[in-house]
């Protein structure tokens, strides 16, 4: 009878690593547009999750430690505007927070969202995750500042034009850590299936459908092209070089650098 | 040799210009402070419109103010009156845009 149990409990424990092999994590910085023309509406809404987006499954988000928008080279801190919500997918049956604020667009340029969580404890990987997300908006026909860095200990800074893409589309960008090109990091990429107007969410026919992977070469450029319309993340993770404490015992921390563009079919 | 080198720069350099132009749409934007229209036009990859048109109408589409922009692309002026006031750019070659300046922003 002590046998059963031990091989069900390692049977279970090996299906639940393996589910977390499949699913990535995203930090994920949502605009309600990323293009504002003169007659739009100029308040959006911005939200912060922390998800698995092809699957829909939400995670528990803290306050994250700082939410800003940087335009015309200068950063704006939001994070004090960030208020609670609650989400989950069709599929999960409790429910956890995101965050969301208003944002009221003033002048014309580009503005980058950007958000550093608070550190995730993943008890499956044993270790902590931080995913440093940025998203880019256009507003009033001026397309300036999408490529500045915002200096985030690690970023993707967008070499393709960030917003008015097509379904189809190749979407290359550079990965930055401490301010350097990172070579041979792996990027993984997945497709928002809550996007706003996805009419078919994606059942994915295989585990590595969910997450597309590729890797950043000796300058840190990564290139993807995307299939469908909706939201894309990528997200380029390293390792840090630093660890947390938890229960006295030092952690190891993911460290993502995740960028999130929108993409359209051509009709 | 010369003189045929400089003819066909000459002949040239307006068809490279005129090309650029008309690959980029032309945009005004504007804001009130304290009083000021703020004007700014620019094309899309953010160089300014130097040595344009804008034009003010109010609500009836009488003509209130006009001017040229500046090197930064600006014209300012004292806002006229507090109703939505159509402002009109009208850059070389016939380029133009328009932008309505709400009454809900001029407090």
């Amino acid at each position: 009878m002590k046998y059963p149990a031990t091989i069900c409990f390692a049977t279970i424990a090996l299906l639940a690593a393996a589910a977390g092999n499949a699913t990535a994590h995203f930090g994920l910085v949502l605009p309600s547009d990323d293009i504002i023309a003169q007659e739009d509406n100029t308040t959006i809404t911005v939200a912060a999750k922390f998800l698995h987006p092809l699957e829909r499954h939400y995670m528990e988000m803290e306050r994250p430690k700082r939410f800003g928008v940087l335009h015309n080279g200068k950063t704006t801190d939001l994070g004090p505007k960030l208020t609670p919500a609650k989400g989950k997918s069709p599929d999960q049956t409790q429910e956890f927070t995101w965050w969301r604020t208003d944002y009221k667009i003033r002048r014309p340029g580009d503005y980058t969202f950007f958000l550093e969580p608070t550190p995730y404890w993943e008890p499956a990987e044993d270790k902590y995750i931080i995913h440093y997300t940025k998203v880019c908006v256009n507003a009033l026909g001026l397309e300036a500042g999408w490529d500045e860095p915002v200096g985030l200990p690690t970023e993707i800074i967008p070499l393709t034009r960030p917003y008015g893409l097509w379904t189809g589309n190749l979407f290359s960008g550079q990965v930055l850590v401490d301010g350097k090109p990172a070579a041979g990091v792996e990027v993984e990429i997945e497709y928002l299936n809550e996007s706003p107007g996805n009419i078919a969410v994606i059942q994915p026919p295989a585990d590595p459908y969910v997450t597309q992977v590729v890797k950043t070469d000796a300058n840190g450029v990564f290139h993807y092209a995307m299939p469908k319309a909706g939201w894309w993340g990528f997200a380029a993770l390293t390792d840090a070089p630093w660890t947390i404490t938890r229960d006295g015992a030092p952690k190891s921390v993911e460290l993502g650098a995740v960028y999130w563009v929108r993409v359209r079919d051509m009709r | 040799m010369r003189r045929l080198a400089i003819l066909l720069l000459a002949v040239l350099c307006p068809l490279l210009a005129a090309t650029n132009a008309l690959a980029h749409k032309v945009n005004i934007f504007a804001y009130v402070e304290d009083g000021t229209v703020y004007t700014e036009s620019y094309f899309p990859d953010g160089r300014k419109v130097q040595g344009g048109t804008v034009e003010v109408y109010d609500a009836a589409g009488k003509k209130l103010v006009s001017g040229t922009t500046n090197e930064n692309g600006e014209f300012n002026f004292p806002l006229p009156k507090k109703e939505d006031l159509t402002i009109v750019i009208i850059a070389s070659m016939g380029h133009k845009n328009t932008f309505v300046l709400k009454r809900e922003e001029m407090e």
